[in-house]
């Protein structure tokens, strides 16, 4: 085992995440279960490669590639979890490019630093990095949280044009129902708030102790968390105080998943670390 | 085989003489027993609104039941003259009846290509005589393989997929809309025939609560005390809407009863998330402006009976494939039944000659005791059961073959009486 885990790159499931996609969307035109068993095999496959990657190399969470990864991590469990429980609707289909587009991502902005080389304890939970970490954690869950508030929203807003076009609802590609999908952005987005803001917070305070100089909190990272914040803060406001659309509130959802991913993106201004 | 099918279905008969010829389920048990009885024959009879038929199955050597018997018998059960069901009726015989109830059950020969109700019918018919022990060797396994391969058309081709209901097609709509219904309200404007069989077809969602309203209070009584509903005055229209999910109209009125203006005025503000609106009325009830697939999806009959009729058109491109399924699964139940035909004279005729080569045998072996070794006694046993087999090969390949082809009555006729077996 320990020999296999240095050979695993972005390739191994990268490529498998590929062909799973490409599984599903030929499942799309072809509904045949053996497509279905063979898009499950490849995800999961896919998943072990990329959940051994991290255990091997523990990308720094707090560089663009390092989080992006574990997002894209967190991703993956969702769309297989949602793969084998949906089992007519064309999940994988939504959960796949946008897992597949944050390992892109992450491979664009990788760093050549040496990896761990071990499966030993993470140094955040032994050393005094621990409330760094935890700013990291509540970070990464709460990009979790507002990555799936943002499938739910392209799922929403692909199923609300078919109901404005009366298409004909068994036919294309299946989807769950409006309400569904609302209440999964919903939860998403519930979560996803108080675990920025405590983020938010953490890092703040952090920032404040130890690295408490203009430029830093200029960053791009640090205002472009700010902004996501704000927007998020009209996104609730929107929902609960006063009556929107779902329409227009799932277009809010994109656009607060894509201040995400370019916070994400975007270098710490005093973090170090990265993966290969 | 000695099989037939016989009856009337929406091609051959109109809807007045099917009514009369129809059977209700004490009339189709007497019937059946009666067939049984008179011809001493396995009897399936079929009764839905769109065919009836009779499936008569009786030994080879006894005279076949044929198209005048069929007529008779139906004009004696309904009290009818015979030459006016006899020019309704058709007959089909031995293979042909197979395929014919093949096709029925797997809903190929039905008014709508794939729907569902028809296997189920043919089901129940074959379950009563099953019940009534006028059912046998033949009607069991004919019956059963056409259940199982009406099965495999469903599911192997895409010939039953969506729905070809008008109601059905508007709950598919709800259904995209909504995940679950126990805290929805349904409110139901207007008493048309429509409108119940949709609501029917709502209440199977279970919703939380049914409203229901009418110009006529006294209608909207009757509609809301036979759906577990509650009437809702005329006036309050409003309100309903402001309170209901699911609405589903279906007034006589000559003009809209809810202008785009008024809706959006009253109604939209309403914080109560999607709306659906099936307006099934004809004038429409709604503003079709109202429609905007996310507030408020509003679906008339025009819609929904688009789908339904792309549903039927999709399903046409499925026939060809669910033929070819039934062709192969009527091919592979002849050959069965031709098999378990020929099967008991193929074991008797192995025993017969059996029998004989141990006779043969018993008398040639004392005869060379103690000039033969053990080993050779058993090298002339060996060459006996040799010879009877290679003798043997030719009657049974050429038995089998014809089961194959359906064409082995004669030739087992033949053996038994060359091979005197009983």
């Amino acid at each position: 085992m320990s020999g296999l885990l240095p050979n695993i790159t972005y390739a191994c499931f990268g490529l498998s995440y590929l062909c799973a996609l490409v599984l599903e969307l030929t499942r799309l035109r072809w509904p045949w279960p053996s497509l279905r068993y063979a898009a499950l095999a490849f995800g999961a496959a896919g998943l072990f490669a990329h959940t051994a990657y991290l255990l091997y190399h523990q990308p720094d969470a707090s560089t663009p590639s390092g989080s992006l990864l574990s997002v894209a991590w967190v991703l993956a469990i969702f769309g297989l979890y949602g793969s084998l429980h949906h089992t007519r609707q064309a999940w994988a289909v939504f959960v796949l490019p946008v897992v597949l587009g944050l390992v892109g991502l992450s491979l664009f902005m990788t760093t050549d630093l040496p990896a761990t080389g071990t499966l030993a304890m993470p140094t955040w939970l032994i050393s005094d990095r621990f409330w760094g970490a935890m700013h990291g954690m509540f970070l990464l869950f709460a990009a979790v949280g507002i990555s799936v508030g943002f499938l739910a929203s392209v799922m929403y807003l692909i199923q609300a044009s078919r109901l404005r076009a009366k298409a004909n609802p068994l036919v294309g590609i299946e989807l769950l129902s409006l309400e569904r999908l609302e209440e999964m952005n919903r939860r998403a987005i519930n979560l996803a708030f108080p675990m920025l803001t405590v983020g938010l917070l953490l890092g703040g305070v952090l920032l404040r102790q130890y690295h408490d100089l203009a430029e830093n909190w200029l960053s791009v990272k640090v205002l472009g968390t700010i902004g996501l914040w704000l927007v998020f803060l009209v996104l609730l406001y929107l929902r609960y105080a006063t009556h929107v659309p779902g329409r227009r509130l799932a277009r809010l959802t994109l656009l607060v998943f894509a201040i995400m991913v370019l916070v994400l993106a975007s270098a710490h201004p005093f973090a170090t670390g990265g993966g290969k | 085989m000695n099989l037939r099918a016989i009856g009337c279905n929406f091609r051959t008969a109109p809807v007045e003489i099917r009514e009369k010829l129809a059977f209700d389920p004490a009339k189709q048990e007497w019937a059946v027993s009666e067939l049984a009885a008179r011809f001493g024959a396995e009897v399936v009879l079929l009764s839905t609104c769109n065919r009836v038929e009779v499936y008569l199955a009786r030994g080879l050597e006894e005279q076949p039941f044929d198209l005048e018997l069929g007529a008779e018998f139906l004009a004696e059960c309904h009290n009818l003259p015979g030459r006016l069901v006899g020019e309704h009726l058709y007959e089909f015989v031995n293979e042909a009846a197979v395929r014919h109830l093949f096709r029925v059950a797997a809903s190929l020969d039905s008014l709508i290509v794939g729907e569902g109700q028809i296997a189920g019918q043919v089901k129940q018919a074959f379950e009563l005589s099953r019940k009534l022990g006028c059912t046998g060797s033949l009607l069991n396994p004919l019956f059963q393989h056409a259940l199982a391969s009406a099965k495999r058309v469903r599911t192997e081709t895409g010939i039953a997929h969506g729905h070809v209901s008008v109601s059905s097609v508007a709950v598919d709509y709800v259904r995209q809309v909504f995940d679950h219904f126990a805290d929805k309200t349904v409110l139901v404007i207007g008493a048309g025939k429509m409108a119940r069989l949709t609501l029917k077809h709502l209440q199977a969602l279970a919703p939380g609560r049914i409203l229901v309203t009418n110009r006529s209070p006294q209608k909207a009584v009757e509609v809301a005390t036979a759906c577990g509903g509650k009437p809702v005055p005329w006036d309050r229209l409003d309100d309903a809407l402001i309170e209901a999910d699911i609405v589903l109209s279906t007034t006589g009125a000559s003009e809209p009863i809810m202008p785009r203006a008024r809706f959006n005025s009253r109604v939209l503000p309403r914080r109560n998330g999607t709306m659906v609106i099936l307006d099934i009325a004809v004038p429409r009830d709604f503003d079709p402006a109202i429609h905007d697939g996310d507030q408020v999806c509003l679906f008339n009959i025009d819609d929904l009976t688009r789908i339904r009729e792309q549903t039927i058109a999709r399903r046409q491109r499925h026939i060809a494939p669910a033929e070819a399924i039934i062709d192969s699964e009527v091919k592979r139940f002849l050959e069965e039944w031709n098999r378990r035909r020929s099967g008991p004279v193929i074991g008797q005729l192995t025993a017969e000659l059996d029998k004989l080569r141990s006779e043969v045998v018993n008398q040639l072996l004392p005869k060379l005791n103690g000039k033969i070794t053990q080993e050779e006694r058993k090298l002339i046993e060996y060459h006996f059961r040799l010879f009877q087999n290679k003798l043997l090969h030719g009657p049974i390949a050429a038995l089998q073959e014809a089961s194959r082809e359906g064409q082995s009555g004669t030739l087992l006729e033949a053996l038994k009486k060359l091979f005197r077996l009983e």
